[in-house]
This record gives structure tokens, sequence and C-alpha cells, in this order.
């Protein structure tokens, strides 16, 4: 009984955050800091209508936050992470967009379309 | 080139009408999209009681509904979850960051439509299985999840979404 | 009753426009007979004049507290200050529609006026306007009417206006925003009635250039209240996300800014007419299509106003009528737009040209990165997010681009082709003190982004061209043009802090019970968190911490706070924000743990003042052009 309540206290004093000291991301390098922050400012909430879990405070974006910290620690690759998250929660956690497929439109439509411009604008011109 | 681009600039405006006017005119709610099955995530969590959750408990035809005490709109799909477990569908339920006492006392309030509830404090399962909040609803067959409803199951999300991967599996092969 | 004169006086207006377009129709569209147009216009002002007494009414009934009214019921209340009843008016869509359309009458009704009665186009214009403001009154009358009662007796009380809105910036965001969507009106009926009247020797710029001026001063500073708000109120330290709803107001903004460039060249050099005349169309066809995105709720955004496809549907046909209309003669009349001069390779022209070029690439990239997860969706059924990843990997070499062409073009010359020395000259010396200045920001911060630096250099090519113009100038006693360098100063600041703020800015997450206290790093040398009490306040509940940070040798007391408005219920966090030259501190408080801590998030952000003075540099540089522009 006496056991049962101490492992719950221990259980859930754990599970509050990784780590319960002072610095709630603790980390090995800045590098690996700087990585964290920029992984969660490209990963969907997947709650909200719109915003990245950087900025937003529902409890499944705290969990997601918690989940990326523990893989970077880990150390898993920012796609390996990416992948963790949007086989969980689908692929459009990611903000950006990957380069496959019709994605190849997307990436580099505006490109043609500068490039078809400066023509359209040369043909006219003739000076 | 000249009529060539001049009725490029007007058609692309007309392209971009037509894509909005369809969209709009296309009731969202119930579209069907196919969806990949996976493998229900690998677990080791307790149920209400305190034993353990066994894999088997998952095969056939199941369904696992996540909810929990704090939830109130799990209380509005509460009559349609009865209704389903009286036709003789099998619910599992998915307790979700819950206190376990909340958890025993609101189903002795209300009636449990579930064979069991998967006792899911910290949301490990859930995270896994990519929730994001109560309730939602998965359509296990064979251990593989097939349909996935977010919010409050309603007959109209089931005869759309469930029902047919559920007749399809239970027709003989 | 008095609520019913109100929507009466609405109604009469949306009539006597109609009157207008059928009166014109039926007596030969075409020839100004001078009668025709005296009775238009009259008519055109008193139906004018109508809409503003009815709006004036309903600021009396929102002040006066009619809750019979049901929008002013559902979105204020008589604990208000008197300024938040009048702002709540337009913190939904029904209220903010209404505005729009005052705004659409008001800058219409003073450019008719404006214009002489012979002028060639005046009847034209007023048509073109009568048929977008009658079109936008029906919207309002027959999908969203403000004017809705709630019947027999009307709400005791008001449900209250959305707490995250009691607030002055988000007070006048939208007032500006409007003024600057809808200034663009002018240039877009005003270029169609040019368009459809066909003669092409009038000159049209001289009429439309201040109005346009003008209108971009407010969408600049719309834009960036918007941005400044979600600032400091969101808690999340950002300013821009690449949200849907930013989105469609960047790209008219893009289209203004082109549209101004190019209209100097069109009106300086004969050239680029029909550039000039489609990107005064798209400013306010690219308004529509922001005003249809966010009311019809057809894209996830934190800003999306009620859904409903309805109103949708009727915004999609009118804007798209309207914009298909200016096009489609503008596409007919195309052939007869030659411009008398072409554009010499390599003068200050071609260089204006390759600015309307990069501007319309951006307008297009924002579009697609804005309709492409609904394209994806119903071809695919798959979901995709597009976001800051995306648009600032698009944005950057665009930008550069642009700072390039801004140096070339400094010294360029009107009509001829900048000499070979003179261009190596005008480029040598900002691109040998930009890399070495960019070399310095690397060594002392020892951080490196592409896409930031990228910026960084954007940035400084222009400050160092336009600062080594100003100073050479100055010494040989030159003319420089005041507003023009002003505004492309600030721009040049406006990329350096984006990008130096996206290197150097970095965040802390902190878990500490009261009374406990961290140091963090050689800047922030001791966080302590003093204390946590919880405190009523009239409309809401406070959590209030208190917390003290020596941050470069220096102490600052911060004060987060969580509240719980009454009327709904509502959280929402209030961060604690120091702001100095470098950087601004910014903390906000997350949650208390079992164990009985609290979570902090701490965000030191760099040059964040330096974003909103930049914006306040371009619109001083505007002035200054609009006001020579008025005195010339």
């Amino acid at each position: 009984m006496i056991f049962d309540k101490f492992f719950k206290l221990a259980f859930l004093i754990s599970i509050a955050l990784p780590g319960t000291s002072q610095m709630l991301y603790e980390f090995e390098s800045s590098q690996q800091e700087k990585r964290f922050y920029l992984l969660i400012s490209e990963i969907r909430c997947p709650k909200c209508t719109s915003g990245s879990i950087a900025s937003s405070d529902a409890p499944v974006s705290r969990d997601l936050k918690n989940k990326v910290y523990e893989l970077v620690l880990s150390g898993a690759t920012d796609q390996e992470i990416k992948f963790y998250v949007s086989d969980r929660f689908g692929d459009f956690s990611d903000y950006r967009p990957s380069m496959e497929g019709a994605n190849y439109f997307l990436w580099f439509s505006p490109f043609a379309v500068f490039i078809l411009l400066i023509i359209i604008f040369s043909i006219k011109r003739r000076v | 080139m000249n009529m060539f681009l001049r009725s490029l600039i007007v058609l692309l405006p007309v392209l971009i009408l037509v894509f909005f006017a369809k969209i709009l005119l296309v009731d969202d709610e119930i579209k069907f999209k196919d969806f990949e099955s996976k493998n229900f995530p690998e677990f080791s969590l307790n149920d209400l009681n305190g034993d353990p959750v066994r894999a088997q408990s998952l095969d056939g035809i199941k369904l696992v509904n996540v909810w929990a005490s704090w939830c109130i709109t799990c209380l509005v799909e509460h009559p349609f979850l009865t209704k389903l477990s009286g036709q003789n569908f099998k619910i599992i339920g998915l307790n979700y960051k819950d206190s376990n006492a909340k958890a025993v006392a609101w189903l002795e309030k209300h009636g449990s439509p579930f064979l069991f509830s998967i006792y899911d404090p910290r949301g490990d399962l859930a995270f896994d299985l990519g929730v994001t909040g109560a309730p939602e609803t998965f359509l296990i067959i064979d251990r593989k999840i097939v349909a996935h409803i977010q919010g409050e199951m309603t007959q109209k999300k089931w005869d759309a979404i469930f029902a047919p991967k559920i007749f399809k599996a239970r027709q003989p092969s | 009753m008095i609520g019913e004169i109100a929507h009466f006086l609405s109604l009469s207006a949306a009539v006597l426009f109609g009157l207008i377009l059928i009166f014109n129709f039926f007596f030969y569209f075409g020839k100004a007979s001078p009668n025709q147009l005296v009775l238009s216009t009259r008519l055109f002002n008193q139906a004018c004049w109508l809409v503003f007494f009815s709006f004036g009414i309903y600021i009396y009934l929102a002040i006066n507290d009619d809750f019979s009214i049901a929008y002013i019921a559902s979105h204020s209340n008589t604990q208000l200050p008197v300024f938040y009843k009048i702002t709540s008016i337009w913190s939904a869509h029904e209220g903010s529609m209404f505005l729009w359309i005052v705004f659409l009458i008001a800058w219409s009704i003073l450019f008719i006026k404006s214009l002489d009665q012979n002028h060639p186009l005046k009847k034209l214009t007023l048509l073109m306007l009568s048929l977008i403001i009658l079109g936008f009154l029906l919207f309002l009358l027959l999908t969203s009417n403000p004017f809705e009662r709630i019947l027999p007796f009307g709400a005791l009380e008001g449900a209250d206006i959305n707490p995250v809105l009691q607030d002055p910036a988000l007070a006048i965001h939208p007032p500006m925003l409007y003024l600057g969507y809808v200034g663009f009106v002018i240039s877009f009926s005003f270029i169609t009635a040019y368009l459809v009247n066909g003669n092409f020797s009038l000159q049209w710029e001289q009429d439309i250039k201040s109005w346009s001026l003008l209108a971009w001063i407010f969408l600049t500073i719309g834009i960036a209240l918007g941005s400044w708000w979600a600032y400091y109120e969101l808690g999340w330290g950002g300013y821009w996300f690449w949200d849907p709803v930013e989105n469609v107001a960047l790209m008219p903004w893009l289209a203004a800014t082109a549209f101004m460039h190019s209209l100097f060249a069109s009106s300086k050099s004969n050239v680029l007419k029909a550039w000039t005349m489609f990107l005064g169309i798209l400013i306010f066809s690219l308004s529509l299509f922001g005003a249809f995105i966010v009311r019809s709720g057809i894209i996830d955004s934190v800003h999306s106003f009620a859904n409903d496809p309805q109103r949708g549907l009727y915004l999609l046909t009118f804007s798209g009528l309207i914009s298909l209309f200016a096009i489609g003669v503008f596409a007919y009349r195309l052939p007869a737009l030659n411009s008398s001069n072409l554009v010499v390779t390599g003068s200050k022209e071609s260089f204006l040209s390759m600015n309307n070029i990069l501007m319309i690439t951006s307008i297009f990239s924002i579009f697609l990165g804005v309709t492409y997860p609904l394209i994806i969706e119903s071809i695919y059924s798959e979901k995709v997010s597009i976001g800051p990843p995306y648009y600032n990997s698009i944005f950057a070499p665009l930008i550069l681009i642009a700072a390039i062409f801004i140096m070339i073009s400094i010294d360029a010359l009107w009509q001829r082709r900048m000499s070979f020395r003179t261009f190596i000259l005008s480029i040598l010396t900002p691109t040998i003190l930009s890399v070495l200045t960019i070399y310095i920001i690397w060594k002392i911060t020892n951080v490196f982004s592409v896409l930031a630096f990228i910026g960084i250099l954007s940035g400084l090519l222009i400050l160092f061209s336009y600062s080594i113009k100003i100073i050479t100038n100055f010494i040989d006693k030159k003319y420089i043009n005041k507003g023009s360098a002003i505004s492309h100063i600030g721009l040049g600041v406006l990329f350096l802090a984006i990008s130096l703020n996206s290197i150097l800015s970095y965040e802390k997450n902190l878990n500490l019970a009261p009374g406990q206290s961290i140091a963090i790093n050689d800047s922030l040398k001791d966080f302590s968190f003093k204390s946590i009490k919880v405190l009523e306040a009239s409309n809401h509940d406070v959590i209030s911490a208190e917390v003290s940070v020596i941050q470069d040798n220096r102490s600052l007391s911060l004060n987060p706070q969580k509240r719980k408005y009454t009327t709904r219920g509502q959280i929402t966090s209030e961060s604690a924000i120091k702001a100095s030259v470098l950087k601004d501190t910014y903390l906000t408080i997350g949650d208390q743990l079992d164990n009985g801590s609290w979570t902090f998030s701490l965000k030191i952000n760099y040059f964040i003042k330096w974003i909103w003075l930049s914006v306040a540099i371009m619109v001083f540089g505007m002035l200054l052009t609009i006001f020579k522009n008025k005195t010339s």
C-alpha cells in the first residue's frame, strides 16, 4: 500500500517533465538546443487551427515538445524526429513541405514564374 | 503571343474562381478519405482495475474510444456508444489523462459501454495513436487501425466512415 | 426603433446606388451628358451620407447598450469602457463589414469630389464605385445584417467582447487595415473607367497618385499594427507567422508597392503603362480575395471569422465578377495600350520593371502557399501544411535580388542606359562594406544561417548604398529624393532587424517554485521567482507572478500574468515584456506542476524595436513623397 503510494508519487514527479531540474530542457550543447527550438517551430500543433507547438500551450503540444526534447537528446536526426511525429499525427504536422512528388511544383514554380516574367518583359521591350 | 497572353490573363482568375467555388460547395465533413491503415502501437498499460491489458484483446473487430471523466463531449456521445455496445460492437475504452478514481466513478454514474478501459494517465498510448484530445474513436481490425474519428461519434460519421469498413471486414474472404 | 431607422437608412442607400446604375444603364452608357452626371453625382452623395448616418446611429446604439440588436448584444457589454464599446463594433464579421463599407464610401465620396465636373472619366468611375459599394451593401444587408434584432425584448446584458480584443492596438488595427485595403478601390475603379472609356491619350496617373500613396500608408500601418499586437499579446514572442490571414494582407501590400514604383516610371517616362494598370487593378482584386478568404472560413486560421459557406459563395461570386470585369477589359484593351516609349536596358525604368517582376513573383509564391493545402486536399485528400520554412526559403533570394537592384538603381538614369563604370562604382563600395560587416557579425555572434545571412546582406547593401549616396550628394550639393531615400533606408533596416532577430534570439524554459532562483547564462546572471499571487480585477481573476531578473548587470522586474475572464470564462496569458534598444526580455507563465512549481518561458528577442522603427521610417518617407507630390 505504502509502496504503491510512493511509487505513484515518484511516478508523478518523474512524469511531470523530463527532469525536474530548474531548466525544463537541458542540453548537451548549444547546437542541440538550437536544433530543438528550430524543430518545435516547424512542427504544427495538431490541435490548434494554426501555429507551431512552440507557440502553443495545448496539452498535446506540451507532450510533443517533451517528446521532441527526448528524441533530440537521444541523438535522433531532424528527419527521424519529424517522421516520428508525422507517423503519429499525420503529414500535416510538418510546416516544411517535403521535397517530393507534387511538392516539386510548390518549391520550384516561384523560380519558374520569375524567369517567365523576365522573358515576357524582355520580349516586349526592344531597345 | 499577344493573344495567348491576353487569354491567359483572363483564364487564370477564372480557374481560381472555379476552384474556390468547388471547395465551398463540397461538404467537407463526411469526405471519405482513404485511410492508410497502420499497426496498433505497442503498449504496456493496465486497465482501470489494475490488471495488465493483453494485446490479444485487440483481435477481431474492435473500437477504441478515447474518453475521460473531464471530457464533456464524451458524455454527449455516450448514448450512441451504449447503443453500439448493445448492438454487439465491442468497444474498449482508453482513459486519457485522467485519475483512476474519477474514471471509475464516471463509469459507475453513467454506465459503461466498454468491455474494459485502458488506463493511460500520461497519455503515452494516446500520443502514439496521434490523439489530440477526447473524444476520439479508432476502428481496429486485426490489430490494425483502419479508421479514426476525431470528436464526437455520431450516426452520420459512423455510417460514412466506420460502417463500410466493418461491413467489408465481415465478408467471408 | 432607432435601430430600425439605421437599418432603413442603409437599405435606402442601397436602393439609391441601384438607381444610379439602372438610370445610367438605360440612358446610354458612354457619353457624359451633363445632366446625367449631375443627377448621378447628387444621388451618389446622398446615398453615401445615408450610410454615414446609418453607421453613426449604430455607434450611438453601441454606446447606449442597445442589446435588442443581436450583434451588439453578442459583442459588447455594459461594463466596457466607451472606447471598447465602439471598437466592439468591428470585432466580428457583420460589424467589421459595416466599417469596411463606411470606409469604401468615404474614399469614394472624397475622390469623386476631387474630380473635376468635366473630367471625362468621372461618370464611369462613379458607376464603377456605385457597383462595388452596392455589391458590398447587399452582402451586408442580405447575408450579414448587423441590424438583426433579438425580439421581443432583447438581451439584458451583452455577451462581452472577446477579452483578447480589449486592447488598444487591436482596436485600431482593423480600421487602419481596412482604410488601406479599400483605399485601392480608387485606383481600381479609375483605371477600369479609363480602360472602358478607351481614350488612351488621356493622362490618368496624376489623378490617383496621391490617393494610392495614402492608401499604401494605411495598409502598411495596418499590417504593422497586427504584427505588433500579435507580438505582445499572443505570448509566443513571434511577430509574423505567414498565417493565411497575414498573407492575404501582405499580397495587396506587395502589389501596392509595385504599383507605386511602376506609376512613378509610367508618369515620368511614359513606359510600363500596361504593367502599372494591371497592378492597379490587381491590388483591390487581392483585397477582395483577402476578404473572401478571411470571411468564408475556407482556410484554417486563428483569425477566421464565422464559417459560413453562403457568405463565402456570395463574396466569391461578387469579387470574382468585379475583378474579372476589370481584368477582362484590361486584356481586351491590351494591344492598344502601347506605351509611347520603350524601356531602355540598364535604365532606371528597367530596374523598376525588375521590381514589378520580383513583386509579382512574391505575390505568386504567397498565393501558392495559401492555396496549395487546399489544392492538395481536393486532389489527393491529404493534408499538408505550408509555413515559415517555405516562405522564408522563397523570400530570402527574392529580397536579395531586390536589394541588389535597389542598390544599382540609386544611380540609374531615366531613359538612358547606365554606364558600366557607374554600375561598377555603385555596387563596389556597398558590397565590400557589406561583406566586411557580415564577417564581423559572424565573428561576434558565432552563429550562421544561410537564410538569415542573405537577409542581413540584403539589408546592409541597401543601407550602405543609400548612406554613401546621401553623403556624396550632400557634399556635392546634389539633389536627393529624400522621401524615396528614407523609405528605402527603412526597408533596409527592416531586412536587417528581421534577420538579426532570427539568428540572435533565444528561448529558455524554466521550472521554479516560488522563492527559487537560477543563473541562466552570462547575460542573465540571476532569474528570481519572487512570488505568485491570486488577485481580482473588474472583469477577471488574475494569477500574477513577480519575477526579478539581473540582465547585463541591470535589474529588471517582470510581472507575467494569467487571466480568467468572468463573463466568458476565457483564459488569457499576459506576457511581461521589458523592451530595450537591443533586445526585448519576454516572460510568459506556463502551468503549475504537481509539486507546486511553475513553468516559465523566457524569450530574449533581439532588435524587435528596430522592426517597428523601420515601419515608421518607411511611412515617414512616404509622407514626404506625398507632400512633395502635392506641392509640385
